[in-house]
């Protein structure tokens, strides 16, 4: 084997850095396979932006299109998931303390906590899955989490028309604060954006880590108040406001605060959710991009 | 796009690039891992002790010009696929650089789009990587139907589609757009005869387009046929760079001489000679 590469006799003549890049400048040539500056990243993402959107409305129909019901699944399963949730806690358990709409706050907190949850399920492996696909072709690899994360946001709609028929039914009265909802919705999809990027860059890197994601999820799902209040079961003491602003149930709240006559707006928990949105979309971000030119290696 | 750039001025540089894979995989014994504590093995994607690397392209150098199709011959291993991969911008060097002009489309054996959408979404997504519009993807649906043969399985998922027609529909998407630089990696094997036709009147459109076309094949014939220019790689070296005529003459000849079993089966049956493996087996994945 060895002997081939030594008998050809003269070596080829390589090509210097210098004169490379000289050359390249001159006939206007990129660079591939380094990770771009910055700003011309997020200017990258930008101009796939439709393409960020056709990547998304096709994962969302992919969701269920190996069911005969189909897209009906999408209503489907969030009732009666909630109808599980509301078996067990509203008639078993009883954990309605401190709520007296307790099958709204239920929903509310289920639905919102699905869209999360699945989000960081899938986006978290958005990477090692579609490797195929980023092998394939060049894009700006934030696209596949943030795809997943919008498609996921898209997925969620029909639920929340189902919920608002769920409120509207169980005798809350319409108010304005209902506009608030799509403000509460597109601020869970940027911080299920965030998450997703960071996870899916975790994930890539260490995959084992992956098994971690169900446990965490199960681990939020306790403790962020999706089926009892934290203010009514955890206080409002350190303990309990550190419970209440975590990001998962600052978003519970900021829905619950849009929909439910009991729980009216309060401006310091809409401030800490535009927080953490801002904060996890760009930490989010940073984190991907940081390893732009690792993904897709196996 | 393709059409700013005259032809015989530069499209591709690569200037001393070496690529190093670390496969993971391979490193340790089962009782070597078993001492390691729960700790190391989840970041077992470290390079920690017993890590392998493979040196899969070593200090190769190359310019390719606007409206050149050029062969990569070599054999299984040799590191075709990788250097293949590294110029489209998919697998980051690790030392050297890969200058490219516009947009790369790569077209690989293994290449899956997303399997589980159909193939009228596949087309979607892929036509708009390569830089379309939605509206200019969507105008172009028909034609890469057409051009695949696919016919009605356009609205099944593609995981329901032969291996025959995932290669013509990639085959077709990647060239729908009459990319700068295209890359067909053993790509065209798996079509039938018309087909095979149809693909190299689309590889000499896009060389007339002043595209660049690189062909990475085992078959000689295949290179001859298709290729003006062939690039020898041989245990990750690039060791002949010239005339396809010449370069295939002197790999088949070098074969003949040191394995004359070998070289009969790659140099009297090249047609037949379709194997699966490429050099993409050291691409751990």
């Amino acid at each position: 084997m060895t002997q081939n590469s030594d008998d050809s006799g003269e070596e080829l003549p390589s090509i210097s850095p210098f004169e490379a890049e000289q050359l390249a400048a001159q006939h206007s040539l990129t660079r591939v396979g380094v990770r771009p500056p910055f700003g011309r990243y997020v200017k990258q993402t930008w101009e796939k932006r439709r393409f960020l959107w056709t990547l998304a409305s096709s994962q969302a129909v992919a969701r269920n299109q190996n069911n005969y019901l189909g897209q009906l699944w999408a209503v489907l399963n969030p009732i009666l998931l909630a109808f599980a949730y509301w078996l067990v806690f509203g008639l078993l358990l009883k954990t309605r303390e401190g709520t007296t709409n307790y099958v709204a706050f239920l929903t509310s907190g289920i639905f919102t906590f699905v869209f999360i949850s699945s989000t960081l399920t899938s986006g978290s492996k958005s990477i090692v899955r579609n490797t195929g696909l980023i092998r394939a072709l060049r894009f700006p690899r934030c696209l596949m989490p943030l795809s997943v994360a919008l498609a996921e946001l898209v997925a969620a709609i029909p639920a929340f028309a189902v919920l608002v028929l769920i409120v509207v039914v169980t005798g809350e009265s319409p108010s304005w604060s209902w506009l608030l909802l799509p403000v509460a919705l597109i601020n869970v999809f940027l911080i299920n954006s965030g998450l997703a990027m960071i996870a899916a860059r975790i994930i890539e890197t260490s995959r084992d880590l992956g098994n971690l994601i169900p446990v965490t999820i199960r681990l939020l799902r306790y403790i962020s108040g999706v089926f009892f209040s934290i203010e009514a079961y955890a206080g409002t003491g350190i303990l309990g406001n550190i419970m209440y602003y975590q990001p998962v149930a600052t978003s519970l709240s900021m829905v619950r605060q849009s929909l439910l006559g009991e729980f009216p707006p309060t401006l310091s928990l809409w401030l800490v959710g535009f927080g953490w949105a801002g904060v996890l979309f760009t930490v989010g971000y940073i984190v991907f991009w940081q390893a732009e030119a690792k993904y897709g290696r196996g | 796009m393709a059409g700013a750039s005259a032809q015989g001025t530069p499209s591709v540089i690569v200037s001393e690039l070496d690529i190093i894979y670390r496969v993971y995989g391979a490193r340790s014994s089962a009782l070597n891992n078993a001492k390691r504590s729960f700790g190391q093995r989840l970041l077992q994607r470290r390079p920690t002790t017993g890590v392998r690397e493979v040196h899969a392209v070593k200090n190769v150098s190359f310019i390719a010009n606007h409206g050149e199709s050029i062969g990569i011959i070599g054999r299984n291993g040799s590191g075709k696929s990788t250097l293949l991969r590294a110029v489209a911008g998919l697998i980051p060097p690790t030392r050297g650089q890969v200058y490219i002009s516009g947009e790369a489309s790569l077209l690989g054996v293994n290449a899956v789009l997303m399997r589980q959408l159909s193939g009228y979404r596949n087309i979607m997504i892929g036509a708009q990587a390569l830089g379309m519009s939605p509206k200019e993807a969507a105008s172009k649906v028909d034609e890469i139907v057409e051009f695949a043969g696919i016919g009605d399985f356009i609205d099944l998922p593609m995981s329901a589609y032969s291996s025959g027609m995932a290669a013509r529909l990639r085959f077709a998407i990647s060239t729908a757009a009459v990319p700068d630089v295209l890359m067909i990696d053993e790509a065209l094997a798996t079509g039938d005869a018309a087909f095979k036709e149809r693909s190299h009147e689309r590889i000499s459109e896009i060389r007339e387009r002043a595209g660049t076309v690189f062909l990475v094949s085992h078959s000689a014939s295949t290179i001859k046929s298709i290729c003006k220019r062939a690039l020898w790689m041989d245990q990750g070296r690039l060791i002949m760079d010239g005339p396809a005529e010449e370069v295939v003459a002197a790999y088949t000849k070098r074969y003949a001489k040191a394995r004359p079993k070998k070289s009969a089966r790659s140099s009297k049956k090249p047609a037949s000679k379709k194997e699966p493996k490429s050099s993409t087996d050291q691409s751990n994945k």
